[in-house]
């Protein structure tokens, strides 16, 4: 692929009238590959106008450069044409007098002729053959968008941009006219840059996604690559398992950076108390029946039993919630997939690697891997069924959801499917999405299963969507689920805070495994600040084995959770080791060098001892054993690397020091 | 043997369409644009209308505000045909229809003092303000139209509609011309006033995101020439809705598919059929 347009290091500052300067964009680096759709999305204000502008040469950056065939961008030209939201027709011409009037200009050395016959076609190609002698003002604003669309290809341009063209159209005009542009795109191979901030409309159109972050000094906060085939069609799009995965994921970022501003504007006093050197504490979570205990130590009061008095839970919708937040700090913990405080400190999220440690497992067991109805219906009872169904279907997509690289349902699923000689990456596709989502694609047939934290199976299989076909507990019967995770700077700057935290939640976890406490835990995980569903799908229970009356959810054992007893709290080097092990073996990240020191620093141990034995709970801390999956092959963590090279499905993995700057506190 | 005679739950229809039917006359004869729509929307309902542009449903609402009458059936409010406009059914324009010579206090006065000619002149002030308030427009009263945003343009076109407190709020369109961040905020405003002042609403959106968060009902129409009600959506998501809970329940991603189902393939819309 040949690089079209090379946006390098890009800055541009405006003067402010009253002196100053206001930085609108900085640090833009951007290759387009000819024949790319690229959309630019963002908020007002956040410079996507502005990067257009100098991609165009309507306007200059202050530093850095945008190269456009090799060429440093001077001025505007025809080889850049822009299409604006406006249309900016001239009124007094007709259609394909205005189209003409860019052709003579461009192309003087054809003849008349031949001119209008460009004229002609690209009236033709975007649909008004029958309206050339109009004037604009008796067109409808869809239709006037399309002699601006067709000015704009008359006169070939290298690359087209487009600055939020369907933007003063109604949202079923937009489809329409959305439609038409991704086809002349696709029979053209045409490069091209649009600004947008609709959603749809750049899942659909794009090739790629730029999601600029507010300004000042916008930058780029993401970029997402859209993987659905072409030609595409709008209903087609929608069916397909990325789409709302990459929808949801574009309105994720552009609520954080609504909240990150948001949370800027208010002020952020530490509030120590108590002898505690912060009280007031944000602590994210994500709905599932797993956050049981911080919904519990919130409603029973043991957060400020513990001093830590103005505890506010944020419900997040994604756990990359819960990784963006303690990147940025609006977050002082977090409840965390137990894969999380390995593969953030091992900087498996894509930036620098960050320390997380994590004083306390909050729960153990409570997933399943449910496949669709369809699939049961065909009679596929048993991983060996489904092993047999991929190979007699295998010119579907497969695809099974899981909610985050890190979590133990990536790991289990894939280690699951591995040792039933199913490669995850080959036979089937993985593909984060979001919990509801599942649910939806499970019932429409887009994705084959899922392996999710509860309610969801149990919702599934209520739901007549989905059948639990195999439990964690025969996968791995106590493995850790969730986990109390902190920034370690920010344990080492709040101690005394730390050893509350982890007392108050480690006394709601000895609650939440009290059956007494399961319908009240039900009821209150019903709330919309917590799960936000109907009670009678959030259930917890006793012992593994025992079935659900009517036989129809987990044949294979409840996924039931264990939130306390003994060794079920205490963080355990040999699981995050173990983790490691696999966060490596998928690739997620290299297996560190260092990773004895990684542990050290992720397993506190010692504030869990502090706490359990503050609250007199000695005997919870004892040490588990060796592990051992389903398949019989132990893991003692004596040697992580010869374990790794003996799996099954085994990959070439990387083994690399993980830089790791010394411990220290967050400075205020 | 007993039969339990106690009326059930239902709430009342507050209107009924009947057979409506819209013909216009044109130089090429009779344009037939709706027909056949049967409909009852009960007190209290928030529904929403979608279809392409020219199916009809600015003309199906202006025989409810009574801008236009019915070429066939009829359409009742609480068992009497509308025939004419009246301040029971107030109408919210995309384009705000607010004189711009006047404050935004002015506009919302001036529609208060023609209908509620019985009050005192401080009841009358009572009310502009408690409705300036309600759309957060304290402090911008007495602005010129000219001098503030489209957003808060289209908040006095609202209070001003809520001032005269109407059975039915008919909103044409009315966060069409607002940017995402404005709708979204005028869109949350909107339900917390329906909420407080149980109204009757019919709203005309071209936004199925916009329908599924605030409708209990979305009403969607065929396309022209004769036009009808294709399909009628229940939304049946809890109250007080927030985007984040649409965006987690499984029934979201099914409503928005069958309605993008509706409106881009069983009933697509091609511009180039026209003319």
């Amino acid at each position: 692929m040949t690089t079209l347009v090379d946006v390098q290091d890009l800055e541009k500052n405006f003067p402010l009238s009253g002196g100053g300067h206001y930085l609108a964009l900085k640090g833009i680096d951007l290759q387009i590959h000819q024949g790319e759709f690229i959309s630019l999305i963002g908020h007002s204000g956040c410079g996507k106008s502005t990067l257009l502008n100098m991609i165009a040469g309507l306007d200059l950056p202050t530093a850095g450069a945008v190269l456009v065939d090799g060429e440093t961008v001077k001025r505007p030209g025809p080889d850049k044409m822009v299409v604006f939201q406006n249309y900016s027709l001239l009124p007094w011409l007709t259609v394909q007098e205005n189209i003409g009037l860019a052709v003579d200009e461009v192309m003087p050395d054809l003849s008349a002729a031949e001119r209008d016959a460009v004229v002609q076609e690209h009236i033709q190609m975007v649909g008004l053959g029958h309206a050339g002698h109009k004037l604009p003002k008796e067109l409808s604003g869809g239709m006037r968008q399309r002699v601006a669309i067709a000015r704009a290809l008359a006169i070939k341009p290298k690359l087209m941009l487009l600055d939020e063209p369907f933007g003063a159209l109604d949202a079923l005009t937009r489809g329409n006219l959305q439609e038409k542009l991704m086809q002349i795109c696709n029979e053209h191979q045409l490069t091209a840059v649009m600004v947008t901030h609709d959603v749809d409309e750049a899942v659909l159109l794009s090739d790629r996604i730029v999601m600029l972050t507010n300004g000042p000094g916008s930058r780029i906060g993401g970029l997402l690559e859209v993987d659905i085939p072409r030609p595409r069609q709008r209903m087609t799009v929608v069916h397909h398992p990325s789409y709302y995965s990459l929808r949801s994921e574009i309105i994720y970022f552009l609520n954080r950076q609504k909240r990150v501003k948001q949370w800027q504007a208010k002020p952020h006093k530490v509030l120590a108390r108590h002898g505690l050197e912060k009280v007031n504490l944000d602590i994210g979570f994500v709905p599932l029946a797993a956050c049981a205990p911080l919904a519990i130590a919130e409603a029973k009061g043991f957060f400020r039993k513990h001093g830590l008095d103005e505890v506010h839970l944020v419900r997040e919708t994604s756990w990359r919630g819960v990784t963006d937040g303690f990147l940025d700090r609006t977050l002082d913990a977090a409840l965390m997939p137990s894969g999380m405080p390995t593969w953030m400190t091992a900087g498996g999220h894509g930036s620098e690697p960050l320390p997380i440690l994590t004083p306390l497992t909050i729960s153990r067991n409570g997933n399943e891997v449910t496949l669709a109805r369809r699939l049961a219906d065909a009679g596929v009872r048993t991983v060996d069924d489904y092993r047999e169904w991929l190979r007699s279907h295998n010119r579907e997509p497969h695809t099974l959801g899981i909610v985050h690289p890190a979590s133990m349902h990536n790991l289990l699923l894939r280690y699951w499917l591995a040792a039933s000689s199913i490669d995850p990456d080959q036979d089937v596709h993985l593909q984060t999405l979001p919990p509801a989502q599942m649910l939806a694609d499970l019932k429409d047939g887009s994705i084959d299963g899922f392996c999710v934290g509860e309610p969801w199976n149990f919702r599934a299989s209520r739901e007549g969507h989905g059948i639990p076909i195999v439990g964690d507990l025969e996968i791995w019967n106590g493995h850790p689920g969730k986990v109390l995770g902190v920034r370690e700077d920010w344990a080492l700057a709040y101690p005394n805070t730390t050893i509350a935290l982890t007392k108050a939640l480690l006394e709601a976890c000895q609650f939440c495994a009290d059956p007494a406490h399961w319908t009240e835990m039900g009821e209150l995980l019903s709330d919309r600040r917590y799960l936000g569903m109907k009670k009678e799908l959030i259930h917890f229970s006793a012992a593994p084995g025992r079935t659900t009356e009517g036989g129809e959810f987990a044949p294979h054992g409840e996924p039931h959770h264990l939130f306390f007893g003994p060794g079920v709290n205490r963080p355990s080097r040999t699981e995050h080791l173990w983790i490691m092990t696999q966060l490596a073996r998928w690739s997620e990240i290299p297996f560190p060098r260092n990773y004895v020191e990684i542990l050290e620093r992720i397993c506190s141990v010692s504030v869990f001892s502090t706490a359990a034995r503050e609250l007199g709970l000695e005997d919870v801390s004892y040490q588990r054993g060796a592990i051992e999956l389903f398949d019989g092959i132990p893991f003692a963590g004596e040697d992580p690397i010869g374990y790794l090279n003996a799996v099954s499905v085994h990959r070439d993995f990387s083994v690399a020091e993980i830089p790791l700057a010394p411990p220290r506190p967050l400075s205020a | 043997m007993s039969i339990s005679l106690s009326p059930p739950s239902v709430p009342p229809v507050l209107l009924r369409f009947e057979q409506l039917g819209k013909t216009y006359d044109t130089p090429r004869g009779p344009y037939p644009v709706l027909e056949n729509i049967n409909l009852e929307v009960c007190r209290g309902e928030f529904i929403c209308v979608i279809g392409h542009s020219g199916c009809g449903k600015s003309t199906l609402l202006n025989m409810v505000s009574g801008f236009a009458t019915p070429s066939h059936g009829r359409v009742l409010l609480d068992g009497s045909p509308i025939e004419r406009p009246g301040p029971d059914r107030m109408v919210v324009f995309q384009g705000y229809a607010l004189l711009p010579w006047l404050t935004a206090y002015e506009n919302v006065q001036l529609a208060v003092d023609s209908v509620k000619q019985d009050l005192t002149v401080h009841e009358r002030h009572e009310i502009v303000k408690e409705h300036l308030e309600l759309v957060g427009l304290t402090t911008a009263a007495d602005k010129r139209i000219t001098q503030i945003s489209g957003g808060m343009k289209q908040r006095v076109a609202i209070a001003r509609a809520l001032a005269i407190r109407p059975e039915v709020l008919i909103l044409d369109e009315p966060f069409g011309a607002l940017d995402a961040i404005t709708k979204e905020e005028l869109q949350e405003e909107l339900l917390k006033i329906w909420n407080t002042q149980k109204c009757t609403v019919l709203m005309i959106t071209h936004d199925i995101d916009e329908a599924l968060f605030l409708a209990d009902r979305l009403v969607m129409m065929t396309n022209g020439p004769a036009a009808g009600i294709g399909e009628v959506l229940s939304i049946d998501f809890p109250r007080p809705r927030s985007r984040e809970d649409l965006m987690e329940d499984p029934l979201y991603y099914e409503l928005r598919n069958r309605a993008l189902d509706f409106l881009y393939n069983r009933f697509a819309h091609d511009e180039d059929e026209k003319a």
